[in-house]
């Protein structure tokens, strides 16, 4: 049981290749660590995997669990148990985060049953105080004059609320501060388990010092050109991305 | 005239003055109508769509026959309302004055059927929207009155529903004291089938608070008249308008926020989503009066596209007289946020719930403010 992507080239629809022949297996019960310079291509695979419309594949394939993940729509691939943490989470005005949240539960019951009002608040609140969330915030639009530490919160809420398989985190570090990271690490902690993945984008080693990975890769101009374990995150972290074009020279 | 035997000659003057304003106000009404033009593309007002023949198929309708209600009433017992009746001569001139947006021809149609609808004398706060309902399968006119006395607060919720191939034509007079507050929201239905509605409306703001609200779901087309008369400094007018438009719906919305007097504002915002080959039309003014300084008013029409098929035509317009004015109209018309609608799919939920949730979340700002 894992993700498995396979020679994936992908490209802006009608615009220049950005993958360029990814190969990465990702088993159920492992976090693993993207890191790359800027431009490598790291926020297209996650945009990719979730079936954005401004990409397009070209060629290779990807599998979640033996299913074929671009032969699904996008709202199919997150009930089938894909979820991404967005990098700049989208503003939805008017709709209210616990509109939002009950709308994506209840489509993963069976047609025509509702979700229970009651366990459903009970556990939207809990989980938003274990992230140190405002309770007032179910009732704010989503993500509507958030700040960008609290739309990466709202992201990591929706996470553990939809408890998906495989979970791409792309650069939830961003524009969190201290107490934030802590928080918002402990709870993507707390949701490691032998049924789920991570696959967690990142340029700093600060998160990945939190959410330790079991699998470092590197991304550079579309392809994953080095795998090794978290000494790899300490080493970028002294000696930066030069060695990449060293070792293309 | 006959005078009762024990009237006083002041009060027998004061009759014979009244009847002679009213002789007199419908002489007038009835140079306005015979000068009024039956709506054509040549005039200004009904210049989108297909007045002509909207225009002709609600004559006919209108033209003869009585009220044909489905129901009239309210849904909680309140001392405030009284039932219209075609004697009150007082109202029926209220209305025959009350200004157009281009319908003075129609507006004589609904006058013919005059005596239908409710009065509301609001004298104390209400704790409950004061509810009223009219509902027809084939044409009803009805007439609605508000007036709130100063200091009160008070909310009214008036529901319209068009049956099958119902036609309404509503009017709705309010008038709002100083230092009153209102809020009158009204919904107006269709089953779908071929529902008509005209609703025309004129709100005098004295040096209150007034918020209106329309909103119009199911119906074939719909024109919508609002004009709302500042007369006073301090008074606040707040015009609201959401709807989901679908398959060959057509609303027709002109909208007047005039300032007679300085030192007040007014604000509009209506909002639209649109389905299919539905159409959609906001002509706006704002007028500031010669003299009404100090005024600030805003305009702003907004418009969610769901189909290449569907059209906008959105005129926010000015006419500025006096100095030491803020005024501000916007328009924006485009299809759904790309972004939002991965956003909202990239957490499972379906394409129709999709475009759902973020249309009722468009609409809901007007909402909201509406609530306030």
């Amino acid at each position: 049981m894992s993700l498995v992507i396979k020679n994936l080239h992908a490209r802006v629809k009608d615009g220049a290749p950005i993958l360029n022949g990814i190969n990465l297996e990702i088993p159920k019960g492992e976090v693993h660590a993207i890191m790359g310079p800027n431009g490598s291509g790291k926020s297209t695979l996650s945009k990719v995997l979730c079936g954005h419309p401004d990409y397009e594949v070209t060629a290779g394939s990807a599998e979640m669990d033996g299913q074929d993940l671009f032969a699904m729509s996008v709202d199919e691939r997150s009930r089938a148990g894909l979820f991404l943490a967005f990098q700049y989470p989208v503003e939805v005005p008017g709709v209210t985060n616990a509109n939002f949240m009950r709308a994506a539960l209840k489509a993963r019951l069976p047609e025509g049953e509702e979700v229970d009002a009651v366990s459903f608040y009970k556990e939207l609140r809990g989980k938003m105080k274990q992230l140190g969330m405002d309770p007032k915030f179910t009732a704010r639009a989503v993500n509507e004059g958030f700040s960008g530490g609290e739309k990466k919160r709202n992201d990591i809420l929706q996470m553990m609320m939809l408890n998906p398989s495989y979970a791409i985190l792309d650069e939830t570090d961003s524009g969190l501060d201290v107490d934030a990271l802590r928080i918002v690490s402990e709870g993507v902690n707390a949701m490691r388990a032998p049924f789920r993945s991570f696959l967690v984008i990142t340029h700093y080693k600060r998160l990945l010092d939190y959410i330790r990975p079991d699998v470092v890769h590197v991304l550079y101009q579309g392809q994953i050109v080095r795998t090794a374990g978290f000494e790899m995150v300490d080493y970028i972290e002294q000696h930066g991305f030069d060695f990449l074009k060293t070792s293309e020279e | 005239m006959d005078f009762p035997q024990n009237m006083s000659m002041e009060e027998a003057f004061a009759l014979a003055e009244a009847e002679a304003r009213l002789n007199a106000a419908l002489q007038e009404s009835k140079v306005r109508f015979d000068k009024a033009e039956m709506p054509n593309r040549l005039n200004e007002d009904w210049r989108f769509g297909r007045p002509h023949v909207y225009a002709r198929e609600w004559a006919a309708r209108f033209k003869d026959g009585e009220n044909c209600f489905e129901y009239v009433g309210f849904d909680n017992s309140d001392e405030h309302i009284t039932r219209l009746t075609a004697d009150d001569e007082d109202l029926r001139q209220t209305e025959m004055l009350m200004p157009t947006i281009g319908s003075d021809a129609l507006l004589a149609l609904h006058l013919k059927r005059f005596g239908d609808g409710h009065v509301l004398y609001i004298e104390e706060d209400t704790k409950e929207p004061i509810c009223l309902g009219y509902g027809t399968r084939w044409a009803a006119s009805p007439s609605t009155f508000i007036m709130v006395a100063p200091g009160v607060k008070a909310e009214v919720a008036i529901t319209y529903a068009c049956l099958e191939i119902g036609y309404i034509f509503a009017t709705c007079n309010i008038q709002v004291a100083e230092g009153a507050e209102l809020k009158v929201r009204v919904n107006t239905w269709g089953d779908g089938a071929d529902g008509r509605c005209m609703l025309i409306t004129n709100i005098q703001n004295m040096g209150g608070k007034v918020a209106h609200l329309t909103e119009y779901q199911g119906l074939r087309w719909v024109r919508e008249e609002t004009v709302a008369e500042i007369y006073a400094p301090g008074s606040e007018t707040k015009l609201f308008s959401a709807n989901k438009l679908g398959e060959n719906a057509v609303l027709d919305q002109h909208t007047k926020q005039i300032h007679h007097a300085g030192g007040a504002t007014s604000d509009l915002l209506y909002k639209n989503v649109l389905d299919g080959n539905a159409t959609a039309t906001f002509a706006g003014n704002i007028y500031v009066a010669p003299g009404a300084h100090n005024t600030d008013a805003y305009q702003s029409n907004r418009n969610l596209m769901l189909s290449e098929d569907a059209t906008v035509n959105s005129l926010p317009g000015l006419e500025i007289l006096a100095d030491k004015v803020r005024c501000s109209h916007g328009s924006a018309s485009g299809p759904m946020d790309e972004e939002q609608l991965f956003y909202l799919l990239s957490r499972g939920i379906p394409t129709y719930e999709a475009h759902q949730l973020i249309a009722d979340g468009f609409l809901n700002e007007a909402i909201e403010k509406f609530k306030g």
